[in-house]
């Protein structure tokens, strides 16, 4: 008995488990190579390619361009936010760091699936789903380098997906002009590649147009930006909504008001309304509504039906009410066709046709509950006009910095003294990670 | 694996199978006595003259052996004839060799003051402990079994001299840091292996619920009392057999059993004590709070909050109210314990069973813990070859939580201590309201809903055969299952359930499967020469899983499942890993003067890709013993002295992910508009694999005064390679971090135990026992340096310790303008980021413990101090509470903070406040980076043996009555509660305190009593 039980437990150890034992295989993750080799796992890694983008936008990004504006005042502990209320931020910024790994992040997971769909003609795909993934990758990946060159300046162009460690390492970054010309470059791949079709959850070639709208009014192209603005402008799937808190009121998603939003339910959760609620409502109300933003929503002449995106809890204090839902679901505006009406005034009023200027800027006033302002020849008053309502129109969307810095007046309105500031440093653990990028002048890593 | 190539596994597989089957079985002819006379006798302690059970009687030339009774007798029948000559031994006496003339005889027997004939394990084996070559220390876990805690290794602080044993919290039952000789690791777990009873388990916590930071410890899953001794194994030469895990050291529990012989007994221990801070903090008063807002707001210019109600401020500093919460949630908690066991044993049974309870509330409402847990251990003699047995423990730890560290929602300290006195926990409607962002305390402690409980079975089975007298083969088969039960539920009255409730479920299940041979030889030629040989085998799985769910949006408060709830999610989570194992072990000794062995160990593991998987580790040791020398033969003032030495390499692997050398892709949480996402996840490292730790050792071990006097000194040296590090990969790559072998650590250090029989009289004793220890860490390579913790107050970096802090050095406070001035450390006349420098770390210089035993006739005394001097604690809840108004209505201010300057001339370390993160109030500002260094009265305790007249009169054997006082005072210059405290419970957080409960001190009355 025991000869057979010692015969057993040598069997055991020579035989079976010396074979194969040591090989286990990870279930909650796939391991291996060439992850996108169909339709299904192409339209699965451009799902986690949008994924990448929601992330980058909920709270980090989005925060960078409107905590760094003049609206919103930071009630919580650690300093590193209030850097960007003061307009000091330091390169250790946790905030910029986790940004700029987010946003290369969504430029790689791009990457992989330009790189398959691209170069790989054996994909059993069908020519038209081939066209559809690419050019969502194509907008993904611009939409990502227009958000970088806009924080940072120029930044190292990454075109080609990491499978190595050691690859996509030691890129020196592009200037300004080379970023944008790849922006374009991206941009206009994508309106080749996709339909014409309304989805304002998913890039099509309407939210590709939209886009080069806003890309050629940084570029102050002024022409096109009014013809991009035009083709959404005069497409009846988009439309003011009136007042002008129905767009996100009452639950509502992809409105007709929205022509680029970012998507969420009860089971991919937007962690935004966290910072903004407060404790009654479940969030921590860490960033608020200054005075200067509370006076000016609640003043009927500047607020009107604005008012709406701020609310009091029970000790009277104020809070923003934008991202609002429970369960955590509220979208990530990214373009509302009141963008474009603004951007239609903005490069309209550049080109001296300020009648058309006016009005654009008294159709986003309206619905807003706004008395029009009256008919202009003063080009500056104009500008100013629109710049007051984009701070209100997009208080608490992703827009005042780098509407402030786009136009130069960042400096002026804000009080920074040192025009450095303007772009933000890059972080310093990048740095450190990579010896080869650049420090923006002036910060002292 | 390929089949053309004959791999080294294979190998191994193959010389494995072979050495099995290479030994024949040879039996031993049994001595059949010729029964014709009959000796009886008694044996008797030498001083106390009591019987003495158990002792093992053995006749000279035979193997028949027989043991004493309850009574102390014994009685052979034997073929021989007067004068007989009799072995006695029993462990804690010393072996004696006696010629018998006369039947009945009494025998005496003499205690071995140190118990140098003990046996103490050694991987897989055992070994007299005059024999040890390695550093091994062995702990009776009876003298501290009664300190209030939750799990057993928190009871070891100051026990054992290199072991540091950080409590971080005064919650019982939450994980602590356990560092024997330093840490050699910043990535993978520096927490030392744990082997029950032959039981490789589980010490990493399955809580998966947000607790502020902190941990559940899965060692509080094991009943103290039922220890019977815990064995701590240090340098390379006791750990190498554990090869792959012995990098940290290892911690051997042996559980009680049955001895053979052994009439039945039933040892009953009950304790019920109170536990309570010894203090608390100090903080402003509503006034003194508005004084210090306004001159804050003076200082910067900026109008006073705090005027009048009709000048539209929040009314006059005097007109402030003090609310105080500390002391709603603070109590006075209660500590209680009942243990039960029987044991005993046949001629071929013994068997030790167990049930234990233990209840302890935390000081922190409404935080608790309790377990309950039954132990049977059986061990059973088939036949004179055959041995059988098992061991099993299976327990039931519960928990009542609460978020006792870094917050803020739910935050317990966040809600008691961080919101400051002058607001009232009610709005103007009368609603209770919480305040500075975080939960209205009443509320929170009416309505915290989040526990766990954590169900663990811990056992073996194993059978022994005895080839012959010398080869002996062993089998073992061993589980540790631990399903973790958690659950949380938030109200809409709480932050984190409003507006509509929050609920979490989540069931974990860790379990890890070992079976394990071995084949030991042991013989002694002609006398002089002892040959040991070991060989053995493990395979070892250990799988993880996780199915949580969450539930949001509930009706009312009264509904709380998550069935009920409007919105549900749920995730799932897997983990396995494996591991193979072939070890060896040879040793000689010639006439137990020259000792040496070697020893190898190869371990394979499913984490690294092949070509890196197996790690050799081998491990040398050297001793001699210079008493067994001809010149120390007549020194009589030393009894015993011995030099050894060591060196070995082990491993570690534990603590990094199963599959962190593969490319992967992840599907989880990453579907968009609902539809199924896959990301790229990780990177590959083709080329991951062990982390390998080389450690020398040389020690000294001396009995000196008729063994009253004895110590034993150690110094090491210990450096790691290949260390598992997470290393940052440029954002522009698309990932965070790849985890690759470069970190290099050294440890070195020494350490010194004394034991001392002070006075040794007839009804009064007097003991000392003393440890001191002393490490030195350092980071010798690490390519860029690492932060950790809040505001990045610790940092790694080459040519400094592990958990540096990292800190503006505040050189005075400028008399005449009120600003802090910080060592300008680049001298470039600004002070910046470059200007933090490291200022000290967690280490202390030196830490041990000291405890002194007294007897007086019935009467025993025990007093236990710990120490630890030279570490740095980091005050991060001064470091908020003294933010000199800046912070407002957002938090405490601390009455440390009334020392501020004021005007010109005032001589202070408390600068003008200025703002949040200006100048003055800098996070990282070195003025809140504290000694840390103490001196704690761990425990007094007083008993009272009942004397044997009236026990015989109840027929009880034993029956002590005892009073105990645990952490009765803690000497230290630390203006916090507990210097041990820190927020995180994660290592390389340590030494940050936040929100954290100190340990109490508690008082306790008890009995030990033996049926």
């Amino acid at each position: 008995m025991i000869r057979n039980y010692m015969l057993y437990i040598a069997v055991l150890v020579a035989s079976s488990s010396c074979s194969s034992f040591l090989e286990v295989d990870p279930k909650a993750s796939i391991s291996g190579e060439n992850v996108i080799h169909d339709q299904a796992s192409a339209n699965a890694a451009l799902n986690g390619a949008y994924v990448a983008l929601r992330d980058y936008y909920s709270v980090n990004f989005q925060s960078i361009a409107y905590l760094s504006g003049d609206n919103v005042e930071w009630t919580g502990s650690q300093s590193q936010i209030q850097e960007f209320i003061n307009h000091r931020v330091n390169a250790e910024n946790s905030t910029i760091a986790a940004t700029w790994n987010g946003l290369y992040e969504s430029v790689n997971r791009a990457n992989n699936i330009i790189k398959a769909l691209r170069d790989n003609e054996a994909l059993d795909i069908t020519a038209d789903e081939r066209a559809l993934i690419l050019g969502q990758a194509y907008a993904i990946r611009a939409l990502s380098y227009f958000d970088l060159v806009r924080i940072w300046g120029g930044v190292p162009l990454i075109t080609e997906p990491t499978t190595n460690v050691g690859e996509n390492a030691g890129v020196v970054r592009s200037n300004s002009d080379q970023t944008y010309a790849q922006i374009l470059a991206d941009l206009s791949a994508a309106e080749e590649l996709l339909p014409q079709a309304t989805n304002r959850f998913i890039f099509t070639k309407k939210t590709v147009w939209a886009l080069k709208a806003r890309f050629y009014l940084y570029q102050e192209d002024w022409t096109q930006a009014i013809a991009y603005a035009n083709r959404l402008l005069t497409d009846t799937e988009y439309e003011l909504l009136n007042p002008y808190y129905s767009f996100f009121k009452s639950n509502v998603t992809g409105t007709r008001e929205s022509v680029f939003e970012l998507y969420y339910n009860a089971n991919e959760l937007n962690p935004h309304r966290g910072q903004w609620q407060p404790q009654t409502n479940g969030g921590t109300r860490q960033w608020a509504p200054n005075a200067a933003l509370v006076s000016l929503l609640t003043t009927a002449a500047t607020g009107g039906a604005r008012s709406e995106l701020i609310a009091r809890d029970n000790q009277n204090r104020w809070y923003g009410n934008l991202y609002y839902r429970s369960p955590a679901s509220d979208p990530t505006y990214v373009i509302r066709i009141a963008e474009l009406y603004l951007i239609r005034a903005e490069a309209s009023a550049h080109a001296n046709d300020y009648q058309q200027a006016i009005a654009d800027l008294n159709s986003v006033r309206a619905r807003a509950l706004l008395t029009a302002k009256p008919a202009s020849q003063n080009q500056t008053e104009i500008l100013r006009a629109i710049e007051d309502e984009r701070r209100l129109e997009f208080a608490f969307e992703a827009h005042r910095w780098f509407d402030l810095v786009r136009t130069g007046r960042a400096q002026e309105v804000l009080g920074i003294t040192e025009s450095f500031r303007l772009l933000l440093p890059i972080p310093y653990s990048q740095i450190l990670a990579d010896p080869v990028l650049e420090q923006n002048p002036g910060y002292s890593f | 694996m390929k089949k053309t190539t004959l791999s080294k596994y294979r190998i191994l597989c193959i010389l494995f199978t072979y050495i099995l089957f290479a030994q024949e079985s040879w039996g031993q002819v049994e001595t059949k006595p010729i029964i014709n006379a009959t000796l009886q006798g008694v044996v008797i302690d030498e001083q106390t003259k009591q019987p003495i059970e158990g002792v093992t009687v053995q006749l000279d030339a035979v193997t028949h052996s027989v043991k004493t009774d309850e009574k102390g007798k014994f009685q052979f029948v034997t073929g021989q004839k007067l004068p007989f000559t009799l072995l006695l031994s029993y462990v804690g006496y010393e072996r004696q060799r006696i010629v018998i003339d006369t039947s009945p005889a009494v025998i005496q027997l003499k205690r071995s003051s140190e118990d140098l004939d003990e046996v103490v394990v050694v991987g897989y084996t055992t070994v007299e402990k005059k024999n040890l070559i390695g550093s091994i220390e062995k702990v009776p876990l009876k003298e501290v079994s009664s300190i209030p805690t939750g799990s057993f290794d928190a009871q070891l602080q100051g026990k054992v001299a290199g072991m540091q044993v950080s409590t971080n919290t005064g919650v019982p039952g939450e994980a602590l840091n356990i560092r024997l000789r330093g840490a050699t690791s910043i990535n993978a777990n520096n927490n030392p292996l744990y082997v029950i009873d032959g039981v490789f388990v589980n010490s990493e916590s399955l809580q998966t619920i947000n607790s502020g930071g902190k941990a559940t410890s899965p060692i509080a899953d094991l009943n103290p009392s039922d220890i019977e001794f815990v064995e701590v194994l240090k340098d390379a030469e006791a750990t190498a057999l554990y090869g792959s895990r012995g990098a940290n050291g290892v911690i051997l529990i042996t559980t009680k059993r049955g001895k053979n012989g052994q009439s039945t007994k039933i040892d009953v221990n009950l304790y019920s004590g109170r536990a309570k801070a010894a203090k608390l903090w100090d903080l402003t008063t509503g006034e003194e709070h508005a004084l210090l807002v306004n001159e804050y707001n003076r200082n910067i210019g900026r109008p006073e909050p705090f005027v009048s109600v009709a000048d539209g401020g929040r009314g006059l500093p005097s007109e402030q109210q003090t609310y105080d919460r500390l002391s709603e949630a603070f109590r006075t908690a209660g500590v209680h314990n009942a243990d039960i066991s029987l044991y005993g044993g046949s001629d071929n049974t013994a068997y030790y069973l167990s049930g234990g309870y233990n209840k302890q509330e935390s000081i922190l409402r409404p935080i608790s813990f309790d377990r309950s847990s039954f132990r049977f251990n059986l061990d059973q003699k088939v036949n004179d070859k055959i041995k059988v047995g098992s061991s099993n423990s299976l327990s039931r730890t519960g928990r009542n939580q609460g978020r006792a560290g870094d917050g803020p929602q739910g935050g317990i300290l966040q809600a008691a201590l961080h919101t400051p006195t002058y607001l009232s926990p009610f709005n103007e409607q009368g609603v209770p309201v919480g305040r500075a962002g975080f939960d209205n305390l009443t509320l929170l402690l009416d309505n915290y809903d989040v526990g766990s409980i954590s169900l663990r079975y811990i056992g073996n089975l194993y059978g022994e055969y005895q080839l012959s007298p010398s080869w002996r083969f062993r089998s073992t088969f061993s589980l540790d299952y631990n399903q973790y039960d958690e659950h949380e539920y938030w109200n809409n009255l709480l932050i984190a359930g409003s507006p509509d409730g929050l609920a979490t479920s989540a069931i974990g299940q860790a379990t890890t499967w070992i079976n394990e041979q071995t084949l030991t030889y042991r013989k002694k030629i002609a006398s002089v020469h002892t040959v040991g040989l070991l060989v053995g085998n493990t395979l070892q799985g250990s799988t993880f899983s996780l199915t949580s769910a969450t539930g949001r949006g509930f009706a009312t408060n009264d509904f709380t499942l998550i069935s009920a709830a409007a919105n549900t999610t749920s995730t799932q989570d897997w983990d396995k890993y494996k591991l193979a194992s072939f070890f060896g072990r040879a040793d000689y000794a010639f006439d137990d003067r020259y000792l040496i062995d070697f020893s190898l160990r190869a371990d394979g593991s499913s984490k690294f890709n092949k070509g890196y998987q197996w790690g050799y580790f081998p491990a040398v040791g050297l001793a001699w013993r210079l008493k067994r020398e001809g010149f120390l033969q007549d020194v009589s003032f030393i009894n015993d002295l011995k030099i050894r030495s060591s060196y070995g390499i082990t491993g570690n692997q534990n603590g990094i992910n199963s599959f962190a050398s593969r490319l992967l892709w992840s599907g989880v949480n990453t579907s968009y508009q609902g539809s199924p996402g896959i990301i790229p996840e990780q990177l590959a490292n083709q080329q991951l694999s062990w982390e390998k730790t080389s450690q020398f050792n040389i020690g000294l071990d001396a009995a000196l005064l008729k063994n009253r006097l004895s110590f034993a000194l150690n110094y090491y040296y210990k450096y790691t390679k290949d260390g598992l590090l997470t290393e940052v990969l440029p954002g522009t790559t698309g990932f965070d971090e790849y985890l690759n072998n470069s970190a290099e650590i050294s440890n070195k250090g020494f350490e010194l135990t004394l034991n001392s029989v002070n006075i040794q009289k007839d009804d009064f004793s007097w003991s000392t026992s003393l440890n001191v220890a002393r490490n030195v860490n350092n980071i010798e390579k690490l390519a860029k340096p690492m932060n950790f913790g809040s505001r990045d107050l610790i940092l790694f970096q080459e040519g400094s310790p592990m958990y540096s802090f990292w800190v503006y050095n505040q050189l005075y406070v400028d008399p005449a303008t009120g600003d802090a001035v910080y060592e300008d450390v680049n001298g470039d006349g600004k002070i910046t980021t470059d200007d933090r420098q490291i200022l000290g770390s967690i280490w202390p210089d030196y830490f041990g413990g000291i405890s002194n035993n007294f007897t007086y006739k019935n009467f025993d005394l025990q007093t236990f101090l710990t120490f630890s001097v030279g570490n740095e604690v980091y005050n991060h809840n001064r470091f908020f509470g003294e933010a000199g108004g800046a912070r407002d209505a957002a938090r405490i201010i601390f009455a440390s903070n009334l020392d501020r300057w004021q005007q010109p001339g005032d001589i202070t370390d408390v600068p003008r406040s200025d703002g949040v993160n200006n100048n003055n109030y800098k996070d990282g500002g070195g003025r809140w980076l504290e000694d840390g260094s103490y001196l704690r009265f761990r425990t007094l305790s007083l008993g009272y043996n009942v004397g044997s007249k009236v026990l015989d009169r109840l027929s009880i054997s034993r029956l002590r009555i005892y009073a105990q006082a645990t952490n009765l005072f803690t000497w230290t210059k630390y203006t916090g509660l507990d210097p041990e405290s820190a927020a995180n419970g994660s290592p390389n957080q340590q030494g940050i305190d936040l929100g954290t409960p100190p340990q109490p001190r508690s008082f306790q009355l008890g009995i030990n009593l033996t049926l």
